[in-house]
């Protein structure tokens, strides 16, 4: 009995040790296969379970003015697809959408055709407003819509400030690619670098690691040396202008006239970044830098700067002005006003053209080329901003026998208004040449240049402080504020010839004893009155009134406005 | 003589039993560690990243509050505020010598 037991048992635990080790085997044997027959493809199932790799989008840099006011900035936001499973579903839940969210009835055909036509991936609506994103969301979470309509996250640029210095910024398209102004000229700065992010994620789809393939580079921040107020007073004031006299646009420049900061840069007609995508061709072209014209008589200015370092004039010396009207080379040249004789000073405070060719005439082409291109003329000022101008200026072996006459008084040659800026802050900055720039820090590789002594500088803004207290730039005058400008008006260039239309100028720079501030004026174009002295001039006065409260640039008061603490 | 080696051999066997179980045991509360230190460091990422994005709606909805056109609107509609005429502007100086 008790063999006979003893027998079973061993048995039992020999069928038991089999069952145990074929058990151990078949796992074993299963693990082999996993770990090492089969290892390629299970591991690579195990990654794509629970390895992924993440593209990190970088964010735009913020773009601010000179006192940190963002101009433009990234925002994440989302943006609206159709993951379409089943076209009947994709259409009726497109249909709820169209009722919450207007879409245009082209995008509507668009997107319908694209659902009937069986695409799996509809793009609906990009970069939703945090409005918009509210609205849809409850249909994107709806039971019925079973995923239908599902969210990307990207960025959004924003432009707080709306139109201010629109041609500045430029703006972004769909895919935050550059479209025009700082966001293209600083694009590779601006726009960062993408990143990898490799993540390992466990069964609850929750990241427990993870490791940067490469580190995201975010954009860099810029700032601006634009002033958003004084941008905002000066578009204001060349809107009105523009509106006023229903010209073809118009530009302004303020720059500070120490050290060339452009404070504002306004171009009309303006537009609003966010929508740049949709703005007309000749809307964005920003006339500060890419408007050509013949400056006129602002140019003169550079002439009387010539003459006065070439010693070819005494300025109280009397020189023929031929009671309006002088031929050249069978061309004539008029003055509106005339005048028989007329001093050096008297022929720039009173603009005479005739005088200006006298005066030309004495200086002799070489020396006078060489003051225009002294003063920044026939090349790009290099300001950071796209689409900028050279101007055109030929050299004196191209110039026939009425160019130096013609030159004098600023024909035959084209400047962008920024070019006439920097000349006028010539004068302001003590005679020497200061590249404008936009970008605070963005110092010049070359220092200010010399362009004229600082007693010829004196010299010629006492010149300009009179044309605007008695000569043609009356109407820019400020009560107890010296003013140093000069008026221009010139014949438009219409296809080759000078057409009837005018372009009209006015440049200045205050306080005139201790210039702080330079400001370049030109409307294209004006309707009625097109003279710089009745056009430019006011809007030249306007915008110096705002800037003068804006920086405490009091004029002399009398004593009753004088509070003393 | 016999059993006093084989529980001598017992003991090392106990030991190097031991040795096994407390190097697995810290290798295994490691990573158990490392692995829950992974999902505190992606919580606080995730944390910093939405602070930011927050920081950044909040730049840009004070920036669409100062919009200039909207704050000279309010100053001159609703708090009825003008722009000085010429002779309405007073110049405060403050005396050096007091």
């Amino acid at each position: 009995m008790t063999m006979n037991s003893n027998r079973q048992g061993k048995k039992r635990f020999f069928v038991l040790s089999l069952f145990f080790f074929i058990w151990i085997f078949l796992i074993s044997f299963k693990l082999f296969n996993m770990q090492v027959l089969d290892y390629t493809t299970f591991m690579a199932k195990v990654r794509a379970q629970t390895n992924r790799v993440e593209e990190l989008h970088p964010k735009r840099g913020t773009i601010t003015d000179r006192q940190g006011e963002i101009l433009a900035i990234s925002l994440l936001s989302k943006s609206a697809f159709i993951s379409n499973k089943d076209n009947a579903l994709s259409l009726a839940v497109f249909k709820k959408f169209c009722g919450l969210l207007a879409l245009g009835n082209s995008q509507k055909i668009n997107i319908i055709k694209r659902i009937r036509r069986g695409e799996k991936f509809i793009w609906i609506k990009r970069k939703l407003t945090d409005g918009e994103y509210l609205k849809i969301r409850p249909l994107a979470l709806d039971k019925e819509s079973a995923g239908t309509i599902d969210f990307i996250d990207e960025y959004r640029r924003v432009y707080p400030q709306k139109k201010i210095a629109s041609h500045i910024l430029g703006g972004v398209g769909v895919d935050e690619q550059a479209l025009g102004g700082i966001e293209t000229s600083l694009d590779s700065e601006i726009q960062g670098r993408g990143g990898k992010l490799k993540v390992l994620i466990d069964a609850r789809k929750k990241i427990f690691q993870f490791k940067y393939l490469e580190q995201p580079v975010a954009g860099k921040d810029i700032h601006l040396s634009i002033d958003a107020a004084l941008q905002f007073f000066v578009e204001r004031e060349l809107a009105a202008a523009v509106k006023k006299f229903q010209a073809a646009g118009g530009a302004v420049i303020v720059m500070s006239s120490r050290n060339g900061q452009v404070l504002a840069l306004a171009s009309n007609p303006d537009y609003c970044p966010e929508n740049i995508w949709n703005t007309p061709l000749p809307v964005l072209k920003n006339r500060a830098i890419s408007f050509l014209y013949d400056p006129g008589s602002t140019f003169k200015i550079v002439l009387a700067a010539s003459a006065l370092e070439n010693r070819v004039c005494g300025r109280q010396e009397m020189l023929d002005c031929h009671n309006g009207v002088y031929t050249i080379h069978d061309r004539q040249i008029t003055d509106i006003h005339p005048y028989a004789r007329l001093s050096f000073d008297d022929i720039i405070i009173h603009s005479s053209n005739i005088g200006a060719a006298q005066i030309g005439r004495r200086l002799g082409g070489e020396k006078y080329f060489q003051t225009i291109q002294k003063f920044g003329f026939g090349r790009r000022t290099g300001i950071m901003l796209p689409a900028e101008e050279n101007g055109i200026l030929n050299p004196p072996q191209k110039w026939s026998g009425v160019s130096l006459a013609f030159l004098s008084f600023g024909y035959e040659i084209a400047v962008t208004p920024l070019q006439m800026a920097t000349a006028f802050n010539v004068l302001a900055s003590g005679g020497v040449f200061v590249r404008p720039e936009i970008i605070m820090g963005d110092t010049p590789d070359a220092g200010p240049v010399r362009v004229l002594s600082a007693a010829n500088q004196k010299r010629l803004t006492e010149i300009l402080t009179a044309a605007v207290s008695r000569g043609t730039g009356k109407q820019a005058g400020i009560n107890g504020l010296e003013i140093a400008g000069k008026t221009g008006t010139a014949h438009k260039v219409k296809t080759g010839k000078y057409a009837g239309s005018y372009v009209s100028s006015f440049g200045g720079f205050f306080p005139a004893h201790d210039p702080q501030v330079t400001v370049f004026v030109v409307i294209d174009e004006p309707l009625g009155l097109h003279f710089g002295g009745d056009v430019a001039a006011p809007v030249f006065k306007a915008i110096a009134e705002k800037i003068m409260l804006y920086l405490k640039l009091f004029p002399d008061l009398p004593a009753q406005n004088e509070i003393r603490l | 003589m016999n059993s006093q080696n084989r529980s001598l051999a017992d003991f090392r066997l106990a030991i190097l039993a031991f040795f096994i179980f407390f190097v697995l045991f810290i290798y295994s509360s490691l990573n158990l560690k490392n692995v829950d230190l992974g999902y505190r460091q992606h919580e606080l990422l995730l944390a910093e990243k939405k602070l930011r994005l927050e920081i950044d709606f909040l730049q840009a909805r004070r920036a669409e509050l100062l919009n200039l056109e909207r704050m000279e609107k309010i100053a001159m509609e609703k708090l009825g505020y003008q722009y000085p005429e010429p002779g309405q502007i007073i110049k405060v100086v403050e005396d050096d010598n007091e």
